[in-house]
Parts: C-alpha cells; structure tokens; sequence
C-alpha cells in the first residue's frame, strides 16, 4: 500500500500546505536566533529549551488526539499540580518515591477515567466536564500540600528530571521523543489513528459505521489522565520541589501548541508532525526573545498573536478579506 | 569518623579564614565589566521598580560597561518565568542574577545550575528557602533593630514623655512579637524612660477588627499619646480610625507602613512617623554585593566585609533563619516623615 491509496488527512507522508508555512516559520525563526545570538545554537541551550517546557510539550503530543477527536481537555494543568502534589504528599508522609510514583500514575488514570465517564457515559460535553475537573483536580491539590512547599526528595528522583541520562539528554526528552514517535504511529498509521480522524470529523457517521466513539473517547481521555500525571512528574523531579501552584495554567499553553500546528478546534484536522513543529516554534520563538532579553509581557503577546494568526491564515482568501477591508473603509466615509 | 574529622578542620579551617577576611574591608574596584540580570518577583510591583532604580544608581555609580537587565516573569507565570529567567541568564554567561524570589525551593536547581555555569546569584527581598542554589541573601530588616526604630518614633512623636500601646496582627505571629519585644527591650534605655507602654492589642491583621481595636484603646486610655503598629494593615486601620473619629490631634499613630497606603496620613498629621525599609536601598545594595561577587572582588565568605557606596560598610553573616545559608543584612529602616513619603509613595 502506498501513500496515494490512503485519503490525506490519513497520509502523514505528505506535508500539507500549513505544515509547509509551520516549516518555513520555523526556519526563519531558527535562522534569526542564531544570527542573534551565539549561545542559540549551543547543545546545552537546545536542551534547555524543551527541558523548560517539556512537561507541557509531553502533554500536548496526547492533547492532539483530543481535539482532532474534536473534545477538549482542559484539566491537564490540574492533573500536573495534582499528580506532583500527590507525590510530595506521598513522599513527605513516608511512602516510598518509587510507590509514589506508581501510585501517582494511578490517580492520572483514576482522574482521566472520571473525565471519561461523564463525557462518554453522561453524555456532558468535555468543555464543561473538565473545566470542572480542572478545578476540583487543583482543589485537591492544594488541600494536599496547603500552603507549603514540599522539598528534599531522593535524590535520584531530582537528577532525573535536572540531569542528562544518555549524555546530556535527560530521561524526560528521551521519553518525549519516544512517545513522539508513538503517538505518530498511532495516528498516522494505525486504525486507532483513522478512528480518531472519523470520529472527529462526523461522530453519527462514525457510529453508523459501527465504530465505537464512546470507547475511542475514553481511552484518550485516560490515557490524557496518566501522561499528564506523568508530566506532573516530570516537573516535580525538574524543580526538586512541589507547590499547590504547581503547573497552573499549563493547559492553555498546551492547547496553544497543538492549535498552532493546525489542529481544528472543530475536530477532524490535524497531524502529528504539525504538533511536532508548533512546539518547536513555540519553544525556539520563546528562547530567542529570552535570550534577546524581550520581557516576558511581549513574548506572550507574540505567542498570542501567533495564534491568532493561526487560527485566520486558513480561512485568509482574498475574496473574504476585501468585504472586510471595504466594509470598513465605507464606515470610515 | 574520618568524614566528621574531615568536616571539623575544614570548618576550623574556614573560620581562620573567615577571621582574616574580616581583618579588612574591601572596596569595589569601579569600571569592571559584567553584566548581571536584576530578577523581581514579577513586572508591574511598585517597589521592585524601587529596587531597580536603586540597581540601576548603583550600576551608573559603579561604572559597569557592562548592562543591567530589569527582566520579570508576568504574574500569572511567575514561578515558570523566574526559572525560565535564571536558566536563560545563565546560558548567556550573565555575571550575576539578583533575584526577589517567588518559586520557592522550585528555582533551586536552576540556580544551582547558574551557579555551577559561573553565574553569581544574589538574592534580594525574598530569598530562596533551602539556601540552595544561593550565594547570598541581601536582608531587609533585623528583628533588633526593628525595635530601636520603633522606640525611636515612638521617643519623637511623643516628646520624650507619654503613654504607648501596640496594635499587632495576631497573637501568635512570630515577627510581630519579636519585633515588639525588641522594641520593649530597647525601651528600657534611660533615653525612653519617659514613654509608657500601657497595652498591647491584636487587629488580626484584618482592616475592621484593627480599627475597632484602635477606638478601643483610646476608649480605655483616654491619655494615650501613640498607637504603634508593627504592621502594615494595622497602622493603615489606626490611623483611618483616628482620622474618622477625629482624635489626631490627641494619639498619633506610628509602626511599619507602606508610603503609597500611609501618605495621606502622614501629611494630615495624624501618622507623622512611620518607617519600611527602603526597596531603592535595597537594590542598590544588592547590585553592590552582586557586582563585588560576579567581579571576583568578593567571595561571600562569612564575615567578609565591603563598602556598598553611600549606604556604608556591610558583612557577610550566617543567616539566623536559615542555618547554611548567609545573609547580608541591610539595615536600617526608612523613617518617612511628611518630608518624604510623597516621593516614595509614587
């Protein structure tokens, strides 16, 4: 079977228009930072760019499902501080970080089964179900730590998340890579991914084909559950400490990510390589207006200008532009 | 055994040194290039632009060829933006990070990373808990000389002579109690024989519980001379109520205010005193012991003392609060009277 026998959206071989423009983006972007500044280029900066962000780069690789299912998971954020706090609880209350951790997994994939629950069972729209889980996730986590922060974890368990495993790569970027290539896999070359891609697109027609939408939902919902407590993680070993603020907000900056690499918010659009590359827009955009020592104020009105633009380029024809550039001359008159 | 002997002569050994460090005073070479980053808890906070403004003195003052960067995370990314802040200072090779810390123990491995990179971090205002990650932290306040400040307005305001009582936050707040016994301890000096601390009274730290306690006390002492609070909701809360009651011609109010929430009361009489450490201050000496450390000049060993400009001789010391950590302590308060507090409420 050859690429031309699969429909598009399915393909994943052939990049798309928008993936193309992300590419071009990137480059010019790449380009710019290192002609401003030497350190860009540096193996250790590289690193530290997605090591500051990686939690949130994780989640976004599950978040891209979600939407191209055309649902929404905003608890992911919540789930970060509450997997993290529930380990410092843990840990702090003498259980092992080792059981901690499997515990922790535990309750990414309890909270994700909830979610799933009152989405595919109730029938509530995931907008709302975790918007509601996004609070009661972060209410529990601060009742768990209150207003401390918690710190002195094992040692081992810190150098994970601050040290490299394999040379100067750390544990958290040789799984994001890993689970990179999963999640490609699956969405681009199993019947998992064209599922997704179905549902997303016309869930009645979905159904009437005998797929299970229901189940499909809830198996990444959950699996949402348990990557973002892994994430969460992820930050507690990277930081050494936890807080009940821990992660909070994240999701917005995730469900940037994956919207930027042209994932339609109204579902059935979307690829994997096009998460792959607003992440390392996103990530390489931030470094460089760090390193320029652009204050954070710009760097966020520059992400948020981004999507924005993400979101119109699409739909950007001329025929739909010149109404409105007319129209408004015409008031002006 | 051999690891805990090992410990003792090195400690025994850093002592010496410690002593022979501070046998001399050192003084910054001007002119030496670094560039350093001055990190606030966020933008947009009065009083961190204080604190840059006295960096940004000290920086002109030191002639550092080099640039200083008022760099801020935003307020609702503050604790990711701090850490993303430090490890991008130290990825560029920034000579020092002057940091009013707001992670926690969360920023601690990136400092420590900034630190083992050669990159100097000084912390200011708010220090980071563990110590980690830190080479020294520029206090503040002192909880003694808290109480000599407030003796002192109390000594002034009063005339030398008359009756005092304080209204504190809670009961079981740890620094208002030790700061009010620096202040009873520092009253038994024969300079405030003449005052007389006749009550002390809880506000809670809540506006309308302060308030009443504040009509209460001149309800109970109808003589008294000066309502002193410690803190900054309970001094905003007496002297509103004086005002309103009209009783400022008879009790002052004084204790630690912030110059924006007290200057109408400085200026209509009724609080005519009041002190807060001075956050340009502490920039500026922050900058100072910064610029010292990321020029060599300074190691930040306990007991080494330097000169920091126009504010004076200042000493590296371990930190009471924190055991393993040091501290340089700033010192001493800002007493704003109607002379200065428009300015420093700006």
């Amino acid at each position: 079977m050859t690429a031309s026998n699969r429909p598009a959206f399915v393909s994943g071989t052939g990049l798309s228009g928008w993936e193309l423009f992300l590419i071009a983006m990137l480059a010019v972007i790449v380009l710019a930072n290192s002609a401003l500044s030497p350190q860009f280029l540096s193996l250790n900066n590289q690193i530290n760019l997605f090591q500051l962000s990686i939690e949130k780069v994780i989640v976004a690789l599950v978040m891209t499902f979600i939407i191209i299912n055309a649902e929404i998971d905003l608890s992911v954020g919540s789930m970060m501080g509450l997997a993290a706090c529930a380990f410092g609880w843990m840990f702090q209350s003498g259980v092992p970080a080792y059981a901690a951790i499997i515990i922790v997994i535990g309750i990414g994939i309890a909270g994700g089964t909830v979610n799933a629950f009152f989405i595919t069972r109730v029938g509530l729209p995931s907008l709302v179900v975790t918007l509601g889980t996004l609070i009661a996730f972060r209410g529990l986590a601060r009742v768990l730590v209150e207003d401390r922060g918690i710190t002195d974890f094992p040692e081992w368990f810190d150098r994970l998340g601050q040290q490299g495993l394999i040379g100067p790569f750390p544990l958290s970027l040789i799984l994001f890579a890993a689970l990179f290539v999963i999640c490609w896999l699956l969405l681009q070359r199993t019947g998992f991914g064209r599922k997704t891609y179905v549902i997303g697109t016309n869930r009645d027609v979905a159904d009437f084909a005998g797929i299970d939408s229901g189940a499909h939902k809830a198996r990444l919902f959950i699996a949402s559950g348990a990557v973002s407590a892994l994430a969460g993680l992820f930050y507690a070993a990277r930081v050494g400490a936890v807080r009940g603020d821990v992660a909070l907000g994240f999701e917005l900056d995730i469900i940037t990510i994956v919207l930027l690499g042209g994932v339609s918010i109204f579902g059935g659009v979307g690829t994997m390589a096009g998460t792959l590359l607003a992440i390392l827009i996103v990530l390489n955009l931030r470094n460089g207006m760090a390193l320029l020592n652009i204050t954070g104020h710009i760097q966020t009105g520059v992400i948020g200008l981004l999507l924005i633009g993400s979101v119109l380029a699409p739909r950007l024809k001329l025929s739909t532009l010149l109404p409105i550039i007319s129209g408004r001359k015409g008031d002006a008159r | 055994m051999k690891n805990a002997l090992l410990t003792a002569t090195t400690a025994a050994f850093l002592a010496g040194t410690a002593i022979v460090a501070s046998a001399d005073t050192v003084t910054l070479e001007p002119g030496q290039d670094t560039n350093m980053v001055l990190l606030p808890k966020f933008l947009g906070i009065l009083v961190f632009d204080q604190a840059n403004e006295g960096a940004q003195e000290a920086h002109a003052e030191l002639q550092n060829p080099g640039e200083l960067l008022f760099q801020g995370p935003t307020p609702e990314n503050s604790v990711a933006g701090q850490i993303e802040i430090m490890t991008t200072s130290a990825t560029q090779g920034q000579g020092a990070v002057m940091l009013s810390n707001n992670a926690g123990d969360q920023i601690a491995p990136a400092a420590q990373a900034a630190l083992d990179g050669g990159t100097r971090v000084v912390t200011w205002d708010s220090p980071i808990p563990s110590g980690d990650g830190e080479d020294v932290f520029v206090a503040q306040v002192d909880f003694g000389s808290i109480g000599i400040v407030m003796a002192d307005m109390a000594h002034s305001i009063l005339g030398g002579e008359g009756k005092m009582a304080v209204l504190s936050a809670t009961p079981d707040a740890a620094n208002q109690n030790a700061w009010i016994a620096s202040m009873q301890e520092a009253l038994e000096g024969d300079k405030y024989a003449g005052i007389e601390l006749v009550d002390i009274v809880y506000g809670d730290d809540q506006s309308e519980v302060s308030y009443n306690r504040a009509l209460a006390l001149y309800d109970q002492h109808p003589d008294l001379g000066v309502i002193m609070s410690p803190t900054t909701v309970g001094i905003q809360a007496a002297a509103k109520a004086m005002q309103d009651e009209g009783l400022c011609d008879e009790v002052k109010v004084s204790g630690l205010g912030l110059p924006s929430e007290m200057v109408s009361y400085t200026l209509n009489g009724c609080a005519p005193e009041f002190a807060l450490w001075d956050f340009r201050d502490l920039g500026y000496l922050t900058y100072y012991t910064a610029y010292g450390l990321a020029t060599g000049q300074l190691t930040g060993d306990i007991g080494e003392t330097f000169t920091a400009g126009r504010m004076g001789d200042y000493t590296v010391e371990e930190d009471p609060g924190r055991p393993g950590a040091k501290r340089i302590l700033m010192g001493p308060f800002t007493v704003y009277t109607s002379d200065n507090v428009e300015a420093a409420a700006q």
